[in-house]
């Protein structure tokens, strides 16, 4: 059996992805994605959070460039133990970390429009997670029919941006849900914009934590291409935030 | 939604082809619904419209999607019709006037951010080995702000450009351009394009940067007032930020010239289009600057083959034109506002230290009370000095809840060179 401690847990198509920390030597961890026996999402509901450990029986897997965290599985049990998040980013620190957007994946990233997403070529990147601290951050609420999606932009200690980073945090993706569950009636999408800026941002500066972890998808059929995403924003949403707004 | 270009039938399809082709080899065909047909995801989808936005200079395009529209490469090219200004005689003319047609390029927001520790004249006597009360005697000062080691110009100046935004109720989305200037952030990325990117402003919004050292500033609010009259609606955030402390603590830096000066930011948001409610904020008038080369050895500052700083500073000499200066600029403000200086409710100036000050308010018979004293708690914080000063005039009047007027203001500055600058704010 292997250990781990649940790390990140992102919105997969209908289910979830999650990664955990694996230790490898003191103060030294590394990232396992573990998946189960078929396909790579975790059906919901969901037996374990952020900080949990989880025990795997480890199964045969194939790791195709870049994801070489992917670990197939027979199944996760989760204990009851359970790390603040305090604690999680200070193990986070200790894995896959960069500061330089080169150091993210042993690669340079790509562009294709300014203020557009980044991507990797699959062959060229070395891993498909990697943590990092930010000096700021903003979000983009974008609606389409109807629902709110979440996209934050994220400044590097090292002066350089990281664009419209589709926000497939799981807790992050839930307060937004909850968020838009306390209005009546969706406001206009400045609203929000406003909204997640001021109050909500606000509280994400304040903290004393500003890390992310920043995550790659496995590339489509016939693109070369690996489009970054916000797998994990640290300070996580406190759904008590919602009633000072 | 509208965008400042103009694009025939062609031309858009080719924009919403180009941003489907970042996303998707070979591009679908024009009518394909991308979504529905699986061609793109839903964060796809959300990209395309933001590659779209910064090709077509069209801000919030699609956004939010109406729900009976196909997502298709010709809606999307119909949308960019769409979006467009009409082009009418009225825009055509408005163009072709300074954008600030009502005459007014206004601050609507301001603040200063300090370094956060505070020294006192007796520490920096002790620090430096100077005689006791050189400082606090000598030059009048207090005390002087210093930066912590978590501190530096960018982060002094993203503290000082948010809490300025905020009070402008301003997105820095809607900055057209950000002017900074400071004469202790070395190296590139400069100053400006590093905030550029740690506010996490649009692609298109422009960064540059103006020197003048002390007089730094002015020259940024002139540059800023320039390129508004150029552009309607227009939205500039005007920085500066010194960290001295840092560069200016080698043994080769004079202790009496080192002890002066403090370490801080101070940011404004200028708005070509200030709303009726913005009334009440200060108009940018005109600008006045120059050189006199003749003090020009009386401050000198060189970057040495080892990397050093060689500093050449004669004190007395400086203060004695600087003082003589800073008065020929009230005078010449006198003239251009058509106010006498008896009228001016603050005097916004540089501040080499507070007895260089006294001396100023003296002989330019000004009455103390109305220079906002920064330099006797801050330290001599270059050009950020006038700046701090200037928040400091802002707040005040805007404390007082007099609504009847805007407050007078003559900005006064001169750094190395002798370089000088002076506006009048109404």
């Amino acid at each position: 059996m292997r250990e781990l401690i649940l790390s990140d847990i992102t919105e997969m198509g209908s289910g979830l992805c999650v990664i955990g920390l694996e230790q490898v030597a003191r103060n030294e961890f590394r990232s396992v994605r573990p998946m189960p026996p078929v396909g790579y999402a975790w059906p919901l509901p969901f037996d374990g959070q952020r900080g949990s450990f989880v025990q795997f029986e480890p199964a045969a897997t194939s790791v195709p460039c870049p994801h070489v965290e992917d670990q197939r599985t027979h199944g996760l049990a989760a204990g009851a133990d359970l790390l603040g998040e305090d604690e999680l980013v200070d193990l986070l620190q200790h894995a896959e970390m960069a500061e330089t957007s080169q150091g993210l994946f042993g690669c340079g990233l790509y562009a294709d429009q300014l203020g557009g997403n980044a991507w990797v070529p699959p062959d060229q990147a070395s891993r498909s997670i990697c943590g990092l601290n930010y000096a700021n951050m903003r979000f983009r609420v974008y609606i389409d029919a109807g629902k709110v999606k979440l996209v934050a932009m994220v400044a590097m200690d090292s002066g350089e941006v990281l664009h419209s980073l589709p926000v497939v945090d799981w807790t992050w993706r839930q307060f937004v849900t909850e968020l838009v569950r306390r209005f009546t009636r969706l406001p206009p999408r400045k609203e929000l914009d406003a909204l997640f800026n001021r109050s909500i941002r606000v509280r994400v500066m304040d903290g004393d934590v500003h890390f992310v972890r920043i995550g790659l998808p496995r590339p489509k059929m016939d693109e070369n291409k690996c489009w970054l995403m916000l797998d994990s924003l640290f300070p996580q949403p406190d759904l008590n935030w919602l009633d000072d707004l | 939604m509208n965008s400042p270009f103009k694009f025939d039938e062609a031309q858009a399809l080719e924009i919403a082809r180009t941003s489907v082709a970042s996303k998707l080899s070979p591009v679908p065909k024009d009518d394909v619904d991308l979504v529905e047909s699986g061609a793109l995801d839903s964060m796809a989808w959300v990209d395309t419209l933001i590659s779209i936005e910064s090709a077509a200079g069209i801000a919030d395009f699609g956004n939010p999607w109406t729900e009976k529209r196909s997502k298709s490469i010709r809606v999307l090219a119909e949308m960019i019709r769409e979006a467009q200004r009409p082009f009418t005689e009225e825009a055509s003319e408005n163009l072709s006037l300074p954008s600030h047609a009502n005459g007014r390029i206004s601050i609507v927001g301001w603040a200063s951010a300090l370094g956060s520790q505070k020294v006192t004249a007796e520490q920096i006597e002790r620090a430096l080995g100077l005689p006791p009360n050189k400082i606090r005697e000598g030059a009048g000062i207090d005390s002087v702000c210093v930066a912590a080691d978590s501190e530096d110009e960018l982060t002094l100046a993203q503290r000082a450009a948010e809490i300025a935004l905020e009070m402008a109720e301003i997105s820095v989305d809607d900055i057209d351009f950000l002017v900074a200037t400071s004469a202790t952030f070395l190296g590139f990325p400069s100053l400006a394009a590093s905030l550029h990117s740690r506010l996490l402003m649009p692609e298109s919004s422009g960064a540059l940067d103006v020197g003048g050292a002390c007089v730094g500033l002015i020259y940024s609010l002139a540059v800023a007032r320039g390129l508004l009259s150029t552009r309607p609606q227009g939205v500039a955030l005007v920085v500066a930020a010194e960290v001295h402390s840092r560069r200016l603590n080698g043994p080769q830096v004079p202790g009496e010239f080192r002890g002066l000066f403090g370490d801080g930011a101070c940011a404004f948001v200028l708005s070509s289009a200030a709303t009726a409610e913005q009334n009440d904020c200060v108009s940018l008038h005109e600008f006045v600057w120059g050189c006199s080369g003749t003090f020009a050895s009386s401050l000198a500052i060189r970057v040495s083959e080892d990397a050093g700083l060689k500093i050449q500073f004669k004190g007395e000499q400086l203060a004695q034109a600087a003082v003589a200066q800073l008065n020929r600029i009230f005078g010449t403000l006198e003239n251009l506002s058509g106010v006498s200086r008896t009228k001016v409710d603050y005097f916004a100036i540089h501040q080499p230290n507070p007895r260089v000050v006294e001396i100023l308010a003296d002989k330019a018979h000004i009455p103390l009370d109305r220079i906002p004293l920064v330099s006797k708690f801050y330290g001599n914080l270059g050009s950020v000095t006038c700046g701090a000063s200037l928040c400091e005039a802002l707040s005040s009047f805007r404390r007082s809840g007099d609504r009847s007027r805007t407050p007078l203001i003559f900005m006064a500055a001169v750094g190395p060179g002798l370089v000088w600058g002076g506006a009048y704010l109404n």
